[in-house]
């Protein structure tokens, strides 16, 4: 196997992040970041911000907007 | 629209009989049921429940949806506001969804329809509609960060240190397309095909608009990191600040 080398790795790095990626190339990054230190780093950066972002936008909704919902809903009938 | 939207449905009326039918005196119980067979004269067709479906079904997103309309209007009022608009349309448009799709994607479509065409054009937003084509130099952005793998590490470490504000007011500074292509992939893990299809654009978009939004976000981070002394990594050399 061949390695796909840096340009190809950081170029696709956010589509392996975002599982866009074939099985195939897939591979193929995670081959090349196995033996670069460089981009490697960026992957781990890349998924410590997504991790990072999604435990921030971890929201609950008010109490009141849920029961503000529920009671719409009831005086209202669905169109079929 | 039709005005059926304000007649009781089928539901309530019978949840109410058996309930409370005892206390029911004939007269209303009749009443009842014969408004009610004027207004349905189609008995053969399947009696679905849709609220307690509806219910079932679509309520438990609301967490997520109001999450997504914090980051779409950025106040909890419009927030509250537009998830409840929402979730009105949704319950009307529910005969039209179909069954075994994807109702997460659906009710986010609806949500960001509405957002967009009654949020949006009330808010300040001066990228609007050239945000995409602008040349990375003008957003404020290097193409590339060049950058040591110590210092890579670090960058990482710093990020997982940072409080959630810090990420949360980083997202609400970045243009708004940027932060939906962000939020939808980073935090609900759409594909980029679904995301397209909520927000009613190629794919290329899409990876742009995520690209470049993580790019800002990154920037943003490691400069509120930088400020803080969160970082471990050694500053790019910038203005330093007297303490006197």
């Amino acid at each position: 196997m061949t390695d796909c080398g840096c340009d190809k790795a950081k170029a696709e790095l956010e589509e392996y992040i975002h599982n866009e990626l074939t099985t195939g190339e897939a591979e193929d990054i995670a081959e090349h970041m196995a033996t670069c230190v460089d981009c490697s780093g960026e992957h781990l950066v890349g998924l410590t911000l997504t991790a990072k972002v999604r435990k921030a936008c971890n929201e609950k909704a008010p109490e009141d907007l849920r029961a503000d919902v529920l009671l719409k809903l009831r005086q209202m009938e669905p169109s079929n | 629209m039709t005005m059926t939207a304000m007649q009781p449905p089928r539901a309530t009326v019978d949840t109410l009989l058996g309930v409370e039918g005892v206390s029911l005196d004939g007269e209303l119980h009749s009443l009842l049921m014969t408004t009610d067979a004027v207004q349905e004269p189609t008995p053969a067709e399947p009696q679905v429940d849709v609220r307690a479906l509806f219910e079932d079904q679509a309520i438990q997103y609301m967490d997520q949806l109001y999450a997504a309309a914090m980051r779409m209007t950025r106040n909890p009022s419009d927030a509250a506001d537009l998830v409840q608009e929402t979730f009105v349309k949704a319950y009307q448009a529910f005969g039209q969804f179909q069954q075994g799709t994807n109702l997460k994607a659906w009710l986010y479509r609806i949500q960001t329809n509405t957002f967009i065409n009654n949020y949006r054009k009330n808010q300040r937003n001066p990228y609007q509609g050239t945000i995409d084509d602008l040349e990375d130099w003008q957003l404020g952005n290097a193409e590339s960060v060049t950058q040591s793998t110590s210092t890579r590490s670090a960058e990482a470490e710093a990020i997982d240190h940072l409080p959630d504000s810090a990420v949360k007011d980083a997202l609400q500074s970045i243009p708004e397309d940027f932060r939906l292509a962000v939020y939808f992939a980073d935090v609900e893990g759409f594909s980029y095909q679904e995301i397209a299809d909520i927000m009613k654009t190629p794919v290329g978009t899409v990876m742009s608009r995520l690209h470049r939004g993580r790019r800002m976000l990154r920037e943003l981070l490691a400069d509120y990191a930088r400020d803080r002394g969160i970082s471990a990594a050694p500053a790019t050399p910038k203005l330093s600040r007297s303490t006197k």
